[in-house]
């Protein structure tokens, strides 16, 4: 299955990335945030100061307590940050000797019951997010499809082939063990190329090409399996299902992930393998920044949806370092109109003006003007009507950019689901 | 910069967009000016003033920041009303659009008419007009101008005017009018259509209802052309009517996408 998007764009910020650095790189702490998981209530089961092993568990999901997020290092836990109403929000792990926990696969490659309790156990679960939502799934829930999102359109992504080669096996593994979660087809969407998987019964390949958002996991969901309150399905990274892959073949967690570490605050394009969770300094160190002295302004995540943050988000497989001066001059134009810039200060938030731009920038079958204006006011009936809930934040951040209110779609939807989830669980 | 996405620098910035306009709006201002002299200068100053006015008022009753955007509806206006206009019926007219049409809505992007259209409907309706249209070349080149630039950068949708134009020649072409295929559209009418019609915050705001817009606006203005005769007050009704059906155009697509989706979900 062959699907090409004409709409979107690939956002030019002054950097191409036609050659990678490959970097070592030593990471003192990692951190686990809570912001990375949608409705989740981290509820803390160790204690500062604590030694943990790899795999050894550190939080519980407050709601589904079968649910846990692990140590992806081993190390000692030297902070847990609570913000408002004493809610966790941050747990640091600073990295020491090297020692892991095992778990047993057993027959959990054939049993659809022991892969389910291996993935809880051993923390691979998180790596699951719903569509509509884009929360954790319970442990008990069975999608009607499963979603392996082997592509990426983000600006300075890493190419998915060229990280997958070197453990294809383990990939294609993973892919399979998936099929034991849901009765329905897992779809493994990937850029156009040899295909990464042998396509079986219920086990499709997909081939996406086009501008951004073409790479998203709500692009594909929306083309091949449009969800609804009533019909879940679930999407996964590539690099998770290769982690997967390495769970059932030996017992250990797979933790490392290959990160692209680029962006106009430094001079070459870098992938980096480190933990999950790793120190955004660490990951950035020894890059090569444009300018000497201040440490670049890092942010995890790509520069169209990404998060400043100290750590790397859970499901953000790049950093991206920005240079003021650089970007300003890359974005904004010659020196001809800076003149004019100060003579005309950006405007502060307004009123979205319509423009057949923002169709041109979307490729859903939703109609964007009509869902912003909904989602600016918080018109929560309205905006579930014209198909908020095949969203998550990530496919808005083109019209974001492109509207010239100034508002953040993505935060604006992340409320209006929440409050829509509220609804259907009460 | 704020420390949330999207981290680039958004381009399409409010006052950009109306200095966009502005530009646009420029070249058939200056053409009007060196037609008619003294007395569009007099009808241009009292719009200018009256916009920049009425807009400190609503900034700084309302606590928002100031918007430049009042400017453009000036000059929209002053470029469109005949010059024989006594200057305190303009003064009415102008402030009445601006207000009842833009700011009391709370400012551009949040009304749905077109404040240059309510303003010269009021004057049109209240006191006698007479019909002074441009009609040089000059201005006509001028307008077409300026539509060239909106076209390029987004402001004006090429789907209400090739909706507009299927409408004017669907309607002129059909069998009850004979002379209307003839004409040549006046300055006043592609000025009309280009800032009027086109303004984006009062037509529809999906792809299929633009469409269905302009075809509304073309048909409406051949119509009420044929009824009186002249120019202006056809395309400012045309504009007004238009966009006060544009929001229900807006439901019908929003409705037919929601059936659309809720089929799919059915089938897939």
């Amino acid at each position: 299955m062959k699907i090409r998007f004409g709409k979107g764009r690939d956002p030019a910020f002054g950097v191409t990335s036609d050659k990678i650095v490959a970097n070592a790189c030593v990471v003192s702490s990692v951190g686990l945030l809570a912001r990375d998981f949608a409705g989740t209530v981290l509820d803390v089961k160790v204690a500062e100061g604590q030694q943990v092993r790899r795999g050894q568990v550190l939080c519980a999901d407050g709601h589904d307590p079968q649910i846990v997020f692990v140590a992806p290092v081993a190390g000692r836990v030297s902070r847990i940050h609570r913000g408002a109403r004493r809610r966790v929000e941050q747990v640091v792990v600073t990295t020491e000797d090297d020692t892991d926990s095992p778990f047993d696969p057993g027959n959990a490659d054939r049993n659809g019951v022991a892969l389910r309790s291996l993935l809880l156990a051993s923390g691979a679960w998180v790596a699951f997010r719903t569509r509509p939502y884009g929360r954790i799934p319970t442990a008990s829930a069975r999608p009607s499809a499963i979603f392996v999102t082997a592509t990426d359109s983000n600006p300075l992504a890493l190419d998915p082939a060229l990280v997958l080669a070197p453990q294809i096996d383990a990939f294609r593994r993973g892919a399979k063990a998936l099929l034991h979660l849901t009765e329905g087809p897992v779809f493994v969407c990937q850029n156009a190329g040899e295909a990464l998987i042998e396509p079986e019964d219920r086990l499709r390949s997909a081939t996406f090409s086009g501008p951004h958002p073409s790479g998203l996991a709500g692009t594909h969901i929306h083309r091949l399996w449009p969800v609804s309150q009533s019909r879940t399905v679930w999407q996964i990274g590539y690099q998770d299902v290769a982690a997967i892959g390495h769970l059932l073949a030996d017992g250990r967690i797979a933790t490392r992930r290959t990160y692209s570490v680029a962006g106009p605050g430094l001079r070459a394009h870098t992938c980096v393998v480190a933990p999950l969770g790793a120190a955004l300094a660490d990951l950035v160190a020894g890059c090569g920044a444009v300018t000497a002295g201040d440490p670049p302004r890092a942010i995890s995540g790509s520069v169209l949806s990404g998060h400043e943050s100290p750590f790397v988000g859970r499901y953000d497989l790049q950093v991206t370092v920005l240079d003021q001066t650089v970007l300003d001059q890359t974005v904004r134009g010659p020196a001809a109109s800076s003149l004019l810039r100060r003579l005309l200060p950006p405007a502060g938030t307004g009123a979205t003006i319509p423009s057949e731009a923002f169709e041109r920038l979307f490729p859903f079958d939703l109609l964007p003007v009509p869902l912003m204006r909904a989602l600016a006011v918080g018109d929560i009936e309205t905006a579930e009507r014209l198909g908020c809930i095949e969203l998550v934040e990530e496919d808005l951040a083109l019209l974001s950019l492109r509207c010239p209110s100034g508002l953040d779609y993505g935060a604006l939807l992340r409320k209006t689901l929440d409050a829509l989830w509220q609804e259907q669980v009460s | 910069m704020t420390g949330s996405a999207p981290f680039v620098p958004r381009r399409h910035d409010a006052n950009r967009l109306t200095l966009l306009a502005l530009v646009a709006i420029l070249p058939p201002v200056s053409v009007a000016l060196a037609e008619r002299g003294a007395a569009a200068l007099g009808v241009l100053g009292v719009a200018v003033i009256l916009a920049v006015i009425w807009a400190a008022v609503f900034a700084r009753v309302r606590g928002r920041p100031f918007g430049w955007d009042s400017l453009v509806t000036a000059l929209v206006f002053a470029a469109l009303v005949p010059d024989a206009v006594p200057l305190w019926q303009v003064a009415i007219g102008f402030s009445f659009g601006l207000v009842m049409g833009d700011l009391i809505f709370g400012g551009r992007g949040r009304g749905f008419l077109s404040p240059a259209a309510v303003g010269l409907a009021f004057l049109l309706f209240s006191f006698p007009v007479p019909d002074m249209a441009m009609s040089g070349m000059a201005a006509r080149v001028a307008a077409l101008g300026a539509a060239a630039i909106l076209l390029v950068s987004g402001l004006l949708s090429w789907r209400v005017v090739a909706g507009f134009a299927a409408g004017v020649i669907g309607l002129s072409f059909s069998a009850i009018i004979a002379d209307v295929g003839a004409f040549v559209p006046s300055a006043t009418l592609l000025l009309g259509l280009v800032f009027l019609v086109g303004d984006p915050v009062a037509g529809a705001s999906t792809n299929v209802g633009r469409w269905a817009y302009g075809l509304l606006a073309g048909a409406l203005f051949v119509l009420l052309r044929l009824a009186g005769g002249i120019d202006l007050p056809a395309i400012v009704f045309a504009a007004l009517l238009a966009s006060i059906f544009a929001p229900l155009i807006d439901q019908a697509v929003i409705w037919a996408n929601v059936r659309r989706r809720a089929r799919r979900q059915r089938d897939v």
